[in-house]
C-alpha cells in the first residue's frame, strides 16, 4: 500500500517537475546534481584511502559543498516564484554575486589544497 | 711531608671540607678517635669543640665557616655561642651536611633538632631491646643489639659493599614518616626488636617495633644537603668499631661491621661519595654541530649530556645505563634512555614530535645515595612553514581534480546559464 502510494507520489512529482519547472532552473538542477556527485565521490574516496592529505580532502570537499550552496542560492534567486522575496535585486545582480562568491571560494580552495 | 700537608690542605680547601665536631665532654675525642682520625685522613679540617662552648658559630660575615657539622653530644641542654636548632636548620638549608648521634638519654635539644629533619627519637630512657639479636657482652638487658647487616639500605654508595657481619648498636630507636621520600632508612632494626625502657615492665605497646624502627636514618634534602641521624653515640665509637661480636645463635665475628659502615656513611654524609654533576649539555640536529635557533616538527635531533661523579676527590666520568631524557611540553612527549659512553657523555637521537610549542630537554636522575641530578634546556619547536609542506601528492589527485572541475563547472555553467537567458522570450513568442 505504502509502496504504491510512494510510487504514485514520485510519478506525480516527476511529471510536475518536467512540466512546470522553467528550463533555466533545470539547468541549475543539473549543475547541482553534478556537484553533488563530485562531492560524494570524494567522500567515498576519502573513506577508502584514509585522510592522509587532510587539507587536500578538506579543500576539495568543502569546495563542492560551497559550490552547492552557491548554486542553491542562485536557484532561489532565479526562481520566478520567489520574485517577491528578492524584490529590488535584479537577476543580473544575483548572477554577479554568484560569480564573485565563486572567485573567493576558489582562491581559498587553491590556497589550501596544497 | 710538608708537601703532603700542603697537598691535603689544598684538597680540603677545594672540596670545602671544614668540619666542626661538637662533643659533650672532650673525652669523646678519645672514645671516637678512629672515626675522627679517618675524617682527618680524608682531608677534613676537623675542629673539635664542646657543644656549650660560648664561642661557637657556623657562619662569619654571612658565609659558612664549616661545610660539615658532627654532633656527638646527645646530652647537651643548650648549644653555646651563636648555635641553636634554628641556626643548624638554616645551615642545612644553606647546603651544609650534619651528622647527629643520640642516645637513650638524649636531651630535648637533640630531639628537637632531629624532628626538624623528619626523624623522631623514642621517649627519654627508652632503648632498643632485642632478645634474639644481642651481643654476648651484653649486661643482661639485651640493649647491646647486634643488628644483622640485612637491615642496611640497598646502596653501596651509602653503606659500602654488603657483607654478613652484624653491627653493634646501643641506644634509642628512631621513627620516620614512611611517606617522606627524602628520609632514607639506612639501618633498620631486626624484626624482633622493640624500643622501651629496659628497667620498667612493659605496660603499653612500644612506640617503635620491628622493621618500622630505624637505628640509623638519613635525609637528603632537596638542595642535596645530607643529614644522618643515629640513635646511638656508641655506634661510632672505637669500642664498637674494634669489638668482636658473638650472637646468641653461636655465630662469631672477629670485628663488628661498624667500622666499614661508619667509614662509608661518613663519606656519604660529607658528600665525598655519591655526588653527581652536569658538566655540559649539547643538542643539535643529527649531522650538525651547532644548536639551531628553533627546531621544526618531525626533525631528527641529537641530545648529549656530560655527567661526572666525584670519586676520591676527583671528578670522573659517570657510568650508568638508566639515565633518561624527557622532551617535555608540560607532559613528556618523548622519554628515552640514553646511551652511555666511557667519557661520561650520554647521548640519544630522537624525532621531534608532530606537535609544536616550547619544549624542554629534561634530565632528572634520582637514585638512592646519589645527589639529585637535574638539568633542563629550553628550545622552541615550530610548525612547517608554508613552503615546507609536501605538494602534488599522488593520492590527493582526486581532490585536485574535483577542485579544478568545480572551476570549469562554474565557467561552463555560466556560459550555458547566460546564453539560455536570451532564449525564453523566443519560446514565449512561439
Amino acid at each position: 500500500m505504502s509502496s504504491t502510494s510512494l510510487a504514485v507520489v514520485m510519478k506525480n512529482f516527476c511529471e510536475e517537475y518536467i512540466k512546470n519547472t522553467p528550463k533555466k532552473l533545470k539547468i541549475v538542477d543539473a549543475y547541482l546534481f553534478y556537484i553533488l556527485l563530485t562531492g560524494v565521490i570524494q567522500f567515498v574516496y576519502c573513506c577508502l584511502v584514509g585522510t592522509f592529505p587532510f587539507n587536500s580532502f578538506l579543500s576539495g570537499f568543502i569546495c563542492t559543498v560551497g559550490c552547492f550552496v552557491l548554486g542553491v542560492s542562485l536557484r532561489l534567486q532565479a526562481n520566478p516564484q520567489n520574485k517577491a522575496q528578492f524584490h529590488g535585486i535584479s537577476p543580473e545582480r544575483g548572477f554577479a554575486d554568484f560569480i564573485f562568491a565563486h572567485i573567493i571560494l576558489h582562491l581559498v580552495t587553491v590556497n589550501f589544497i596544497g | 711531608m710538608l708537601g703532603l700537608a700542603v697537598l691535603s690542605l689544598c684538597i680540603a680547601s677545594t672540596l670545602g671540607m671544614n668540619t666542626l665536631v661538637l662533643v659533650d665532654t672532650l673525652a669523646t675525642r678519645e672514645t671516637h678517635s678512629i672515626f675522627l682520625k679517618s675524617l682527618q685522613e680524608r682531608g677534613h679540617e676537623v675542629t673539635v669543640k664542646a657543644a656549650d662552648d660560648p664561642s661557637l658559630q657556623l657562619s662569619r660575615y654571612g658565609e659558612y665557616i664549616y661545610q660539615n657539622l658532627v654532633i656527638l653530644a646527645p646530652g647537651v641542654e643548650e648549644f653555646g655561642g651563636a648555635l641553636s636548632v634554628e641556626a643548624i636548620v638554616e645551615f642545612i638549608d644553606g647546603g651544609g651536611n650534619v651528622l647527629v648521634a643520640g642516645s637513650r638519654d638524649a636531651a630535648d635539644l637533640i630531639r628537637e633538632l632531629v624532628t626538624e629533619v623528619g626523624v623522631e627519637m623514642d621517649e627519654e630512657g627508652a632503648a632498643v631491646i632485642d632478645h634474639l639479636h644481642y651481643d654476648s657482652n651484653d649486661d643482661g638487658q639485651h640493649t647491646l643489639v647486634a643488628a644483622p647487616s640485612a637491615g642496611l639500605i640497598e646502596s653501596d654508595v651509602m653503606v659500602g659493599a654488603k657483607d654478613s657481619v652484624p653491627l653493634l648498636y646501643r641506644g634509642t630507636g628512631l621513627i620516620t614518616d614512611v611517606e617522606n621520600p627524602l628520609v632514607l632508612p639506612v639501618l633498620r632494626a631486626p624484626s624482633t626488636a622493640y624500643s622501651y625502657n629496659p628497667s620498667q615492665s612493659i605496660t603499653d605497646y612500644p612506640h617503635a617495633t620491628g622493621h618500622n624502627m630505624l637505628l640509623v636514618a638519613a635525609l637528603q634534602a632537596r638542595n642535596n644537603a645530607r643529614v644522618v641521624v643515629s640513635g646511638s653515640l656508641e655506634f661510632f665509637s672505637d669500642a664498637f668499631i674494634t669489638a668482636s661480636v658473638q650472637t646468641p645463635q653461636g655465630e662469631q665475628f672477629e670485628r663488628s661491621g661498624n667500622g666499614k659502615v661508619v667509614e662509608a656513611l661518613s663519606r656519604w654524609v660529607f658528600k665525598e661519595e655519591g655526588v653527581l654533576r652536569v658538566v655540559s649539555v649539547d643538542h643539535h640536529l643529527v649531522g650538525e654541530k651547532e644548536p639551531p635557533a628553533s627546531y621544526t616538527i618531525k626533525e631528527d635531533v641529537e641530545y648529549k649530556i656530560k655527567v661526572e661523579r666525584l670519586v676520591e676527590g676527583a671528578w670522573k666520568p659517570f657510568q650508568a645505563s638508566d639515565l633518561q631524557m624527557d622532551f617535555v611540553r608540560i607532559d613528556p612527549f618523548v622519554r628515552v634512555t640514553m646511551t652511555p659512553s666511557t667519557d661520561g657523555v650520554f647521548s640519544v637521537k630522537f624525532k621531534v614530535p608532530d606537535v609544536y610549542g616550547v619544549y624542554q630537554f629534561k634530565v632528572e636522575y634520582n637514585r638512592v645515595g646519589f645527589t639529585r641530578l637535574f638539568s633542563t634546556t629550553q628550545v622552541s619547536v615550530r610548525p612547517f612553514t608554508h613552503l615546507e609542506y609536501e605538494r602534488f601528492i599522488e593520492c590527493a589527485y582526486p581532490y585536485y581534480a574535483s577542485a579544478f572541475s568545480m572551476m570549469v563547472g562554474v565557467f561552463l555553467f555560466s556560459l550555458v546559464f547566460l546564453h539560455h537567458k536570451e532564449t525564453p522570450p523566443k519560446s514565449k513568442a512561439d
